[in-house]
């Protein structure tokens, strides 16, 4: 066996599948509570990106930036977190909430709209070039070398940890707090909930804003590990996101932290193993996509939905 | 009320009367636009326009056909940045105007070839239209070629360098191009790699276009007949990750070939290479990468391209007026629209012009090197390539820039 590519693929499949998580968390919470397929959230990822890279260049960019990096990587992280939270809850506000008694194809379709509307505003405002991170002036490019085959890098080892900070701090959010017993409630019985005195739009406002700033967080991310962010990313990223969603039980958190590892490791192993892998990766993705809905069609996590009679 | 509750109401005359209006109206605007959306253009059927007898006036349309938007963007905001800069410079020293009538292509997405064929359709039912510089691709070329030669519209593609699209005869007198094809690119790689580094242990990774698969091949062929020891991979153009795929180069490869297009893919991948602990490895790409993002990956970094000249007049003062940006895919575009517009001169000489005679000028093409951005005089074999590009040039990067080795 060559441990050294095992490792590799492993290291990339865990960063990969960090981000494809954080992607499936808002995933997973929208249709949660909403029971509606986001599809604008990978555009929300790549408007995070480029909030990122704004922030970063407005602190004296990569090569000269105005303080420790420490400091900059945490102002990108609360400008892009902040500002896709705020773009969720707008989203959510002007193109699904008119929609909300609607027939479900017509918000659906609304989503789609929205994804379109966010690519093409970002290729008509930040244009059609790809623009870098610069990670390696920024953060610097000392690879760590554990043993004789482990390789990783700062970048890599910061989206892995970051991930796992904000997903374990979700989970305490919706397990503990007010407004996490708010989101559960409204996601149990929407109807149910307002009667009961919850204010159903503040919860959903809130779950936008949530899931949306965890996209922007793992855009950022995307662009530190990748070094590259351009307009047309989110769509493949959110589909793999919504992958991730699907097969960790759409509508379960830890479903969608889960499934977005299982999806970044397919991929990575896929890419390495297989035959032809690196050109024929996505189609190994969805094919697993398409086993799990085939052997557990309500996804790892997920519960069988009981139809009313 | 009616059934379902909703109130029906009679329509009084007077209400008639403000429908009609309304709808005249929207009529009205409708209409505007779609006049505004043709540019006021002569529309005409693509079989009248090929033989009209165009008037050519002191305004003149050149057809130019780019990637704007789509996943290939990138480069096709160079080509668009330098035939713009060509039509900006010889507005300043010309008594007739040009201008572009410029068609969206989205080379590398879905409806790609489907938005190419729309594009060439709009040119060649345009009778002011004469000939045009582009497509891109080579993919696109083969698409669009039934539609532009119909309309007897000659094209100067700026980038497509598929061997086989100017020797299967399928489009000679109608096709010209500024680029060398990948026989001669290719050639040049191989070689190199072979005589000159020596390398014995070469990963090849397309990026699973016409233009890099066609590259990979022949420098793949020529390797492998010199006894190197050659690994084939491919990698999407959209994807940016690509630390799999680097798992999966052996850490003693001596040189890695990657013929990609997007100067920023290449960049991404050299960095993602270093994070990796493979920053040692030679990096070879193409003229698609003749970039200074690429060069700026290291000192191991090695690109052919057509024998251009980074400090040429033209060069230096493209970058001035563009932020210091080379932009050198896009500069054989700039010699296709040089090309287009030369013609169009000639064949206007008399105050009119066919599309016929724009085509029987481009053929005729005699621009000196000194005037030319690629470094060599702009003239074309009976084939529709360049009869005066024979080689491809060797660049070292010294870690911003790349300068010539060979």
């Amino acid at each position: 066996m060559n441990w050294s590519l095992f490792f590799d693929l492993t290291v990339s499949g865990l960063t990969l599948g960090s981000l494809y998580a954080l992607i499936a968390l808002g995933y997973s919470m929208v249709y949660g509570i909403l029971k509606l397929l986001n599809f604008a959230h990978g555009d929300v990822y790549m408007i995070g990106a480029f909030l990122g890279w704004f922030a970063l260049h407005g602190l004296g960019g990569p090569v000269n930036p105005d303080f420790a990096a420490a400091g900059v990587l945490a102002v990108m992280f609360v400008v892009a977190m902040l500002g896709c939270g705020v773009l969720g809850v707008a989203i959510e506000r002007f193109a699904y909430r008119p929609l909300r008694n609607a027939p479900r194809i017509a918000p659906l379709i609304s989503a789609l709209g929205v994804s379109i509307f966010l690519q093409n505003s970002a290729l008509l405002v930040f244009g059609a070039s790809f623009r870098d991170y610069n990670t390696f002036s920024f953060i610097g490019i000392k690879t760590y070398n554990v043993g004789r085959n482990l390789f990783f890098s700062v970048p890599q080892l910061l989206t892995v940890v970051a991930a796992i900070c904000l997903m374990v701090a979700l989970t305490l959010f919706v397990s503990r707090s007010r407004l996490g017993k708010a989101m559960r409630s409204t996601s149990f019985d929407r109807e149910a909930a307002s009667m009961m005195g919850i204010d159903v739009d503040r919860v959903i406002s809130a779950t936008f804003f949530i899931g949306s700033a965890l996209a922007g967080a793992a855009g950022i991310m995307s662009g530190l590990v990748f070094g590259q962010i351009y307009h047309f990313m989110g769509f493949i990223a959110g589909l793999k996101g919504f992958t991730a969603a699907v097969i960790g039980g759409i509508g379960s958190i830890p479903g969608a932290m889960i499934g977005g590892l299982v999806v970044g490791l397919a991929e990575s192993y896929a890419t390495g193993y297989l035959p032809q892998g690196s050109t024929f990766q996505n189609l190994y993705v969805f094919a697993l996509l398409i086993l799990v809905i085939l052997i557990r069609p309500s996804g790892l996590f997920g519960q069988a939905v009981i139809q009313k009679a | 009320m009616t059934p379902n509750g909703v109130s029906s109401g009679g329509t009084t005359k007077g209400e008639s009367g403000m429908k009609k209006k309304f709808i005249f109206a929207l009529l009205a605007v409708a209409f505007a636009f779609a006049a505004a959306g043709t540019g006021g253009a002569s529309t005409q059927s693509p079989q009248a326009a090929s033989t009209a007898l165009v008037k050519c006036g002191k305004s003149r349309t050149i057809g130019f056909m780019a990637p704007v938007t789509g996943p290939a963007s990138d480069i096709g905001s160079e080509q668009v940045a330098w035939a713009k800069y060509f039509v900006s410079t010889y507005n300043k020293t010309h008594k007739n105007k040009l201008k572009l009538q410029t068609e969206d292509t989205q080379l590398g997405a879905a409806t790609g070839t489907a938005e190419a064929l729309k594009g060439a359709q709009a040119l060649a039912s345009n009778a002011s239209v004469l000939a045009l510089a582009g497509p891109a691709g080579s993919n696109e070329i083969v698409g669009v070629t039934k539609t532009l030669k119909d309309a007897g519209l000659a094209w100067v593609s700026g980038s497509s360098t598929r061997t086989t699209l100017t020797t299967d005869g399928t489009r000679t007198g109608y096709m010209f191009r500024t680029v060398p094809p990948d026989a001669i690119q290719g050639t040049t790689a191989a070689n190199y790699i072979l005589k000159t580094l020596k390398s014995k242990r070469v990963y090849i990774i397309d990026d699973q276009e016409t233009y890099s698969t066609g590259l990979a091949d022949t420098v793949q062929s020529r390797l492998k007949a010199g006894g190197v020891s050659v690994t084939r991979d491919g990698v999407s153009q959209q994807q940016s990750d690509f630390s799999a795929l680097i798992a999966k180069i052996p850490r003693d490869t001596q040189l890695v070939y990657i013929p990609w297009q997007l100067a920023a893919r290449a960049q991404a991948f050299g960095q993602q290479m270093k994070a990796s602990g493979r920053g040692s490895i030679r990096l070879m790409g193409a003229d698609g990468l003749f970039s200074d993002l690429f060069a700026g990956v290291g000192t191991n970094v090695y690109d052919t391209n057509f024998p251009l000249n980074p400090k040429s007049k033209i060069i230096t003062a493209f970058k001035k007026s563009h932020g210091g940006k080379g932009m050198f895919f896009g500069a054989p575009t700039y010699a296709a629209t040089q090309v287009v517009a030369a013609a169009y001169d000639k064949a206007c000489a008399n105050g009119t012009a066919t599309r016929a005679e724009v085509r029987g000028a481009i053929k005729k093409t005699k621009i000196a090197a000194s005037k030319s951005v690629i470094g060599v005089a702009l003239r074309f074999n009976a084939k529709g390539d360049l009869s005066t590009a024979h080689k491809f040039g060797v660049y070292k990067s010294n870690g911003k820039t790349f300068n010539p080795v060979s």
